[in-house]
């Protein structure tokens, strides 16, 4: 699995590949990663498909709760602090690498990482699973504070494209995802669209 | 039941000066070999006369610092005009991890508390097993190796060294470990307690020496 996010002035792009594996075997190769818990709030899974669907499941669920009790959107630190509970209650049954990341009327775009182990951490932009290994050269080396939305798109798809080359346990087609006030646009880079 | 730590900080140090106690901690996450998250701040302001850095697991340092930052709240509403101690704190620590590792679930971390309290000044040490104990210098990790003897030595002294021979002190010892510790990273914070309060400055950058390389 590669996933990544980045925050620009306005919201947030999202990526992920698409290839869940079991052992060497290719169970799903067009997988979704990108998974929504709220109208503007998304997450990135990686680790166990399991564990990250159940927790997301728990969380989509006490944030619709918790924006019922407030009338307003729920705020993208409270997505990400209630992923990080469970992450680090848990952090000994659980195999969870997560990426929090949308846009809230507060404070715009943002991306929280809670890693294996369960801390909490807001970044300019994050990126996770196996993949992310082979592009930290790579993303050091590009990235640059105050990208538009265009070139963070740009930015997350030649790194999610260079991580899946590498990395055997990802691949597959590219989904992306750009989260504003407007809404949520997502779009798929499959085969020949990809950089 | 546990375990191995995930996100890990590595050395933090410990130095009482003549005014109060100076701690100094690198902002690096190690995932492993990879240095992962390089703007994690490892030092804590903990109250108007404590100060705290941890390394180890950041996941567990976060949920200290959740701990203490709701009970200091918890204090001030008392409003009795009392706060907690850094002597307070260290005992209470020491409580709370020797307990965990008693249930085999420690909070995997080494602790260096320091502060300025009733004009004494105040430096002590607490890890994941509630081994705990005061010293005039304090080094968890790599730097109980390569800094505690640096800073032992400049303690030998009559008096306490002054805030800026403190500074520089804990800077070499940082660049020490930055030569040295494979963990490490060359960006930094300090935390400077005086009877005024916390100070916490950075982060800084160290800068390094390697004109050796040409004599090879």
């Amino acid at each position: 699995t590669t996933i990544m996010a980045v925050e620009f002035d306005g919201g947030v792009v999202i990526g992920a590949d698409s290839r869940t594996t079991s052992g060497f075997y290719v169970a799903n190769r067009v997988t979704d990663k990108l998974t929504p818990v709220h109208d503007r709030i998304f997450c990135c899974r990686s680790g166990s498909a399991a564990d990250t669907q159940a927790v997301a499941d728990a969380v989509a669920y006490q944030l619709a709760f918790h924006s019922v009790e407030l009338e307003e959107p729920p705020r993208v630190r409270t997505a990400a602090r209630l992923f990080q509970q469970s992450c680090y209650r848990y952090r000994e049954e659980l195999s969870a690498g997560i990426i929090v990341a949308g846009w809230d009327p507060r404070r715009g775009g943002q991306v929280y990482v809670v890693p294996m182990g369960g801390l909490l951490l807001r970044q300019p932009f994050a990126v996770g699973g196996s993949g992310s290994s082979y592009i930290y050269g790579f993303l050091d080396a590009t990235f640059q504070p105050g990208m538009s939305r265009s070139q963070c798109q740009e930015f997350v798809a030649r790194a999610l494209a260079l991580a899946m080359v590498r990395d055997g346990s990802s691949g597959g087609v590219i989904r992306l995802a750009a989260i504003t006030k407007e809404g949520v646009e997502r779009t798929v880079l499959a085969g020949s669209d990809l950089p | 039941r546990r375990r191995s730590p995930m996100v890990t900080g590595t050395s933090v140090l410990g130095l009482k000066f003549g005014g109060g106690v100076m701690l100094a901690a690198d902002t690096v996450g190690s995932y492993g070999s990879l240095a992962r998250f390089r703007g994690i701040s490892r030092l804590l302001r903990v109250n108007g006369s404590t100060a705290l850095g941890a390394s180890g697991d950041v996941a567990d340092f976060q949920h200290l610092r959740q701990l203490l930052e709701q009970m200091v709240i918890d204090e001030e509403l008392l409003g009795d005009g009392h706060s907690y101690s850094p002597r307070a704190l260290h005992s209470w620590l020491t409580r709370v991890l020797y307990n965990r590792r008693s249930k085999i679930n420690p909070l995997w971390n080494s602790i260096v508390i320091g502060g300025v309290y009733g004009g004494e000044s105040f430096l002590g040490y607490v890890d994941m097993l509630g081994v705990a104990y005061e010293a005039p210098s304090l080094a968890t990790g790599f730097g109980a190796y390569l800094a505690q003897p640096l800073l032992r030595a400049a303690l030998e002294r009559e008096q306490l060294p002054t805030r800026e021979e403190a500074r520089e002190l804990l800077e070499r010892c940082l660049r020490v470990l930055y030569y040295r510790d494979a963990r490490s990273f060359n960006r930094y914070e300090l935390a400077v307690v005086t009877e005024k309060g916390v100070e916490l400055e950075g982060p800084l950058t160290l800068e390094a020496n390697w004109d050796i390389a040409h004599l090879v």
